[in-house]
């Protein structure tokens, strides 16, 4: 726990695990699991299993699962298909917008391993290398039981505590922070703000 | 060898037709046309879908006359015939007063690709051009936004839909060779 501390020190932000807070942390980790609101960053053909999911057959609200407008809200950051780097940089911006404790549940191989596009110059292969990812789900297109399965076991996560990506993307920023400089070139982040100043 | 078969098949109907054009309306705005563009080789394919053959120096004069009766550029697609060295670009047109479909289709050499630009003719050839640029590298000569569009600058140099575009050892290069792939035979481990 100091550990942890010490690494987090410099970044600015209060750690949400205070000691005096530890004797809760079961209830809190009970109400994460209940409250996921989304972040449908609909990449690929993956976007069109969510209509399902929200309505009324499998009706994912039952679980407390909702989207929202603001990734600042997010708990939940559905990639629901293959990455391109173009897609990627946005995903890694827009993760980073996003509060922590915040899990990311993929579908489908392609973030996985390319999947059918794994030799296509465009697709981002082993997306767990640039972001860290807490549930995959395999398939192509896995059909939408296999999406409510994927979304019980991250439940199933949060409450032992496994889900820990936003943890290990603290930790390890250096090495994710390695491997997007290596795809994008140095610097990319500071390029890409300078493209966007024109649309805020 | 299957690229040269399929264009044998293709070029053999457009010969026979072009001598009796069918008296319906795709058969006359071909006749129309072909009158006012004596270089051009053109053939009806099916109702609502007329074909044309036009040499890429005259592709621009052609495209005019045929923007009077066919008012929209729908698509303009490339296509890398690498065995015989040339790009075949096809216009794809869209006559809404006759309903008919035209195809338009153009050749130029694989080296240094130019083709004029019809923005004058159809202000949306912009953006199909500046596609065709990034994708393939054919010079469109007149577009004043060419250059890098949807991809990645490394990307747009290479042109990757070229043929001769070594993905496998792109991806490589780009992504690392930690992964877990055989070919598609089954035999050979690619990564």
């Amino acid at each position: 726990m100091s550990e942890r501390r010490d690494v987090n020190e410099n970044d600015g932000v209060i750690h949400y695990e205070l000691q005096e807070f530890q004797v809760f942390e079961p209830l809190f980790r009970w109400a994460r699991k209940k409250s996921l609101w989304i972040v449908a960053f609909c990449t690929g053909c993956g976007g069109i299993e969510i209509p399902p999911l929200a309505t009324a057959r499998y009706d994912y609200e039952r679980f407390g699962i909702m989207p929202n407008p603001s990734p600042r809200m997010g708990d939940l950051f559905l990639i629901t298909g293959y990455v391109t780097p173009k897609t990627l940089k946005r995903i890694i911006v827009t993760y980073e917008m996003m509060q922590d404790p915040k899990y990311i549940l993929t579908h489908g191989s392609c973030p996985i391993n390319g999947g059918v596009y794994w030799d296509s110059y465009n697709v981002v292969k082993q997306l767990d290398k640039y972001i860290p990812i807490d549930v995959s789900i395999a398939g192509c297109m896995p059909r939408v039981e296999a999406v409510m399965d994927g979304i019980m076991e991250i439940m199933r996560k949060i409450e032992s505590g496994e889900a820990d990506g936003w943890r290990r993307y603290r930790e390890n920023y250096d090495y994710y922070r390695k491997n997007q400089d290596e795809l994008f070139g140095e610097g990319w982040r500071e390029k890409e703000a300078k493209r966007w100043l024109a649309w805020i | 060898m299957d690229m040269n078969e399929k264009e044998k098949i293709e070029a053999q109907p457009a010969g026979e037709v072009k001598s009796e054009l069918p008296d319906t309306k795709e058969g006359r705005l071909v006749k129309d046309l072909l009158e006012r563009a004596p270089y051009a080789e053109g053939s009806v394919r099916r109702e609502r879908r007329v074909e044309f053959k036009v040499p890429p120096e005259r592709i621009h004069e052609f495209l005019e006359l045929a923007s009077e009766k066919f008012e929209m550029l729908m698509q303009i697609s490339t296509v890398d015939w690498i065995k015989e060295g040339e790009f075949e670009l096809v216009y794809q047109l869209w006559s809404v007063s006759e309903s008919v479909h035209a195809f338009v289709r153009t050749r130029v050499p694989r080296e240094n690709a130019k083709l004029p630009t019809v923005m004058d003719i159809w202000p949306v050839a912009e953006t199909y051009e500046r596609e065709a640029h990034e994708f393939f590298g054919i010079i469109f000569e007149g577009n004043p936004r060419l250059g890098p569009f949807i991809l990645e600058p490394r990307e747009y140099e290479k042109h990757p839909l070229r043929k001769d575009f070594n993905t496998l050892g792109h991806v490589k290069a780009l992504y690392g060779e930690d992964f877990d792939r055989y070919d598609e035979s089954k035999t050979n481990y690619v990564i």
